[in-house]
């Protein structure tokens, strides 16, 4: 089958199985910064921005984004940019695997909560995996950019 | 200053990792046939369907080997594909290639195994019941024990468990290999030792090393998972590409990963430990059941450094510890941050913990009084220097408020019923070197550039601890660099070769001390061009800041026209350094010796709380005061003190790795391996380093930082235990980790558990 979907505002058409998960359709169409962690929908490292809702790509059938937008870590260059100083000057780039789905799910996170409690960061990122920096720096970098935000 | 570049393309998922390289043109991808029980005898492997699946299927198994199909170094155990029995559930038994992945997948099922089934061992203390033994056992010893136990007011045995633990570096293991023009084996491998994955391709392929090319690039995590078992992988790549004449991937998913892989060691252990009536510790006794997995693999290095770690951060005068290598049928346990010393600070704070409840001298009087101090020799005969034991735990019950916050903490349990809190200490005294002796050296190859820009080549693998940011940083205080003209390259075995693995902690130490030896060289030649330019003798040449300086005055000179100068006479502006720990002896027949570089200390302390109904329980704070010598960069060190914390809680705590008895992996996905998450984490976190410190050993007075505070995870043990105490006094204490919230309600009902 063949699905029909725009790629950081690009269009394109792509074939598939019916089968197919969304992270192995789109790394196979060379948007390889899109990883893959777990494959069950439990670390958060293959999350993309479906119409802009953060979703574990590896759980989706790539049929059910037929027709939809998609935002990959590439199509948010400029904010990526800008986050990934903050993680680095925490001490929590670290081996970086995880940090395109990380940064994805906090700049969902920054459009969907308006000044998020400690708490309520915790909440959202739960979903995310890390297995280097122990989280902290994590959180550090994402309070910091948040408050630089309304600077 | 900090040069992120590097560090920024990662966060914008710009770095590519194994699975992420552009494929060269042909490339197959392999798939694994894993055996599907634990332990049987090949009777034979047929291929007939799987081939049958798609034209482009071949199949390789063990007799396609063309040179020695065994990897294992430290014991020949290891075949690369097993010939005549399988000895794990989901041990590699065949390699499958194929045009594309699922092709690959679909037809390594395919595969059948016919085999005789064969009796499984998966319990360590079986394993020595039946004398199965990797090597043989370990014992280090000093003064009597049994006399001592004599003379001791308390005299305490327990039995300790503790489980294993999975890596989950977030990028799997994989490897793509090439044969290039000539016969020469190409590979890139998600690998800590890209020249013991060259070793074992050579071997397994029947070629000289110098046919063979390993590149490692920045891995996606790693923590000793990738330090011996990438050679799998890799080996498996290249033999995949020798025998089709194509490239060939092999990138694991999550299931065959965990599945196949080594984790952390299992053990089981014995302590005996006897005090006198102030809580001076007299004697211990120890003997750890390793649980080694089923082939030998690091086992006997990761045992040096439980049986090298026995008596904690304590100064201790009997010891008698003995270390057993059990052979079972289990994936081969492998190296794992903080490699068996872990699993021996567990055991001594239990002793700790059990003495303290027979004596009723609080935990943290008896760790106090008898931590190490300066001049105190080791029960192995290593004269301790610039000891810091008892500056970082006094700093910490300072900063905590230690005894007020006991007593807070009991006036809340006074009041509180279903939620009792708990706080618990560990001081740690951490070795740095490899245990293996011969593995503390390092090479670097520095070249400086026409333009002045300077290029470093290390055995150092990038894995998320910012080495190549270190060793940088080394670089540019040593020749007087900008950071910024500074690039340090990824590791090929082309540019350094024999290297160790990055792993033991001592990456930016060893392969720092190479860079920096390689430029002090560069530099002493171009001291002399320089000299001779600005009318000075080199003693009084200094560079500083891409600038020359004479008599501490800023000259005309800059780094750049000194570099163009110094290459149109001709001087070598390439240098090799290559660094061996001085000092280092270890006798193994007397078990004396002094095995480590230097020592890390600090303490941690964690507060935790219990809720007493359902056995579930929060992290309230840690705080931590930390030996980090003078620190190449703090942002990076607190890191790797965050991220060590985390996965030395999951351990304590959270991670409960299982396999049945038949040997079956029961928790082989994340969704069934549970790792902490964002929300399991204390509240609060405070971290403090002591004041800077000599160290010779290092860079500029650094310390190494990647192991040792994996250990203040053990604290969160205790601190929960000793809420869960609170809220049950007469509960049956048990030593086991991971602790959790099943087995605390277990305390809670009083079970055995």
């Amino acid at each position: 089958m063949t699905i029909s979907l725009k790629v950081n505002g690009k269009p394109i058409k792509v074939a598939c199985n019916p089968g197919d998960v969304l992270t192995d359709v789109l790394r196979n169409a060379g948007f390889v910064e899109v990883k893959k962690g777990c494959g069950t929908g439990n670390c958060g490292i293959c999350t993309v921005l479906l119409d802009g809702v953060p979703v574990p790509s590896c759980s989706l059938i790539a049929g059910r984004a037929d027709g939809h937008e998609i935002t990959t870590i590439r199509g948010v260059e400029a904010e990526a940019k800008e986050f990934a100083d903050f993680l680095v000057a925490e001490g929590a780039d670290q081996c970086g695997f995880c940090s395109p789905g990380f940064t994805l799910n906090v700049l969902a996170m920054k459009k969907e909560l308006k000044s998020p409690s400690v708490d309520e960061i915790k909440h959202y990122m739960a979903g995310n995996l890390c297995r280097c920096t122990g989280y902290e720096g994590q959180l550090r970098a994402v309070v910091k950019y948040l408050e630089a935000q309304h600077e | 200053m900090k040069n992120i570049a590097e560090s920024a393309l990662n966060v914008r998922g710009q770095t590519q990792y194994i699975d992420d390289l552009p494929e060269p043109a042909g490339c197959l991808q392999a798939a694994v046939r894993l055996s599907d029980s634990a332990h049987g005898r090949i009777i034979a492997i047929k291929t007939d369907k799987a081939l049958a699946l798609d034209p482009s299927v071949q199949v390789i198994t063990g007799k396609d080997v063309p040179g020695v199909n065994q990897i294992g170094f430290n014991k020949p155990d290891e075949p690369l594909l097993p010939e005549h029995e399988w000895e794990y559930w989901g041990q590699p038994v065949a390699l499958v290639l194929a045009k594309n992945r699922e092709t690959a997948r679909a037809a390594a099922k395919l595969v059948e195994i016919e085999g005789e089934e064969l009796p499984v061992v998966t319990d360590p203390r079986e394993a020595a019941r039946n004398s199965d033994f990797i090597l043989p056992s370990r014992t280090i010893q000093c003064g009597d024990t049994e006399e001592a136990f004599k003379h001791c007011a308390y005299v305490i045995e327990g039995r300790v468990e503790s489980g294993g633990q999975e890596h989950v570096y977030l990028e799997t293991q994989g490897a793509m290999a090439e044969v290039r023009e000539g016969g020469k084996v190409f590979v890139i491998s998600s690998t800590q030792g890209p020249s013991g994955v060259q070793r074992a391709i050579a071997q397994s392929l029947g070629l000289p090393m110098n046919m063979v090319e390993v590149e490692a690039r920045r891995l996606g995590g790693a923590f000793g998972g990738k330090e011996d078992q990438a050679a799998t992988w890799a080996s498996l790549a290249a033999l995949g590409a020798w025998i089709s004449k194509k490239p060939v991937k092999l990138y694991l998913n999550r299931h065959e990963d965990m599945r196949a892989t080594g984790k952390r060691h299992p053990y089981s252990s014995d302590f005996k430990i006897g005090a006198a009536q102030d809580g001076t510790i007299l004697a211990f006794e120890a003997d750890y059941y390793q649980n080694s997995g089923s082939t030998c693999d690091l086992s006997p290095a990761i045992l040096a450094r439980t049986v090298l770690h026995a008596t904690g951060a304590y100064k201790i005068p009997n010891v008698r510890v003995t270390g057993y290598m059990c052979k079972t049928n289990l994936p081969s346990f492998t190296a794992f941050r903080g490699f068996g010393a872990p699993q021996a600070f567990f055991v001594i704070e239990s002793a700790i913990d059990a003495l303290s409840q027979a004596s009723g001298i609080p935990v943290v009087e008896i760790q106090k009084k008898n931590l190490y101090r300066e001049g105190d020799s080791t029960y192995f005969g290593m004269e301790m220097e610039r000891v810091r034991a008892h500056e970082a735990f006094d700093r910490l019950l300072e900063k905590t408020q230690w005894h007020s916050l006991q007593a807070e903490i009991s006036d809340f349990n006074h009041k509180s019923r279903t939620v009792k809190k708990g706080a618990a200490i560990i001081p740690v005294c951490f070795g740095i070197s490899f245990t293996k002796l011969p593995m503390n050296q390092a090479g670097a190859l520095v070249h400086v550039y026409v333009d002045g820009s300077v290029l470093v080549s290390t055995g150092a693998i990038e894995m998320g601890q910012q080495v190549s940011r270190k060793i940088a940083t080394v670089v540019s205080e040593t020749l007087g660099v900008p950071l910024e003209n500074i690039r340090v390259e990824r590791t090929t075995t082309l540019t350094v070769a024999n290297t160790v693995p990055t792993a033991a902690s001592t990456g930016s130490d060893l392969n720092g001390m190479a860079a920096r030896i390689a430029c002090l060289e560069i530099k002493k030649r171009l001291a002399g061009k320089a000299g001779e330019l600005l009318g000075a003798s080199p003693e009084v040449v200094r560079f500083e800041n891409g600038m020359i300086f004479k008599n501490d005055e800023k000259t005309e000179l800059s780094w750049k026209d000194l570099i163009v100068k110094a290459n149109e006479a001709r001087i070598d502006l390439s240098a090799h350094g290559f660094y061996a720990t001085p000092d280092l002896f270890y006798d193994m027949k007397a078990e004396r010796g002094k095995p480590f570089a230097y020592h890390v200390y600090g303490a941690a302390a964690v507060v935790a709380t219990v809720d007493t109904m359902r056995g579930t329980y929060d992290l309230e704070s840690v705080s931590i005061v930390h030996d980090i010598g003078h620190s190449l960069d703090i942002s990076v060190d607190r890191g790797q003190i965050e991220g060590a914390l985390a996965q030395g809680l999951g351990w304590s705590l959270l991670e409960d790795l299982r396999f049945g008895t038949d040997g079956k992996p029961m928790s082989d996905t994340l969704s069934t391996y549970k790792v902490p998450d964002i929300s399991f984490m204390p509240r609060t976190m405070d971290i403090e380093f002591l004041p800077e410190i000599e160290n010779p050993a290092t860079p500029f007075n650094s310390k190494a930082v990647g192991e040792p505070p994996l250990q203040y995870g053990i604290a969160g043990y205790f601190a929960i235990l000793n809420a869960l105490r609170a809220a049950n006094p007469a509960g049956k204490t048990f030593y086991s980790i991971p602790l959790t919230p099943e087995k605390a309600a277990g305390f809670l009902d009083g079970a055995e558990v």
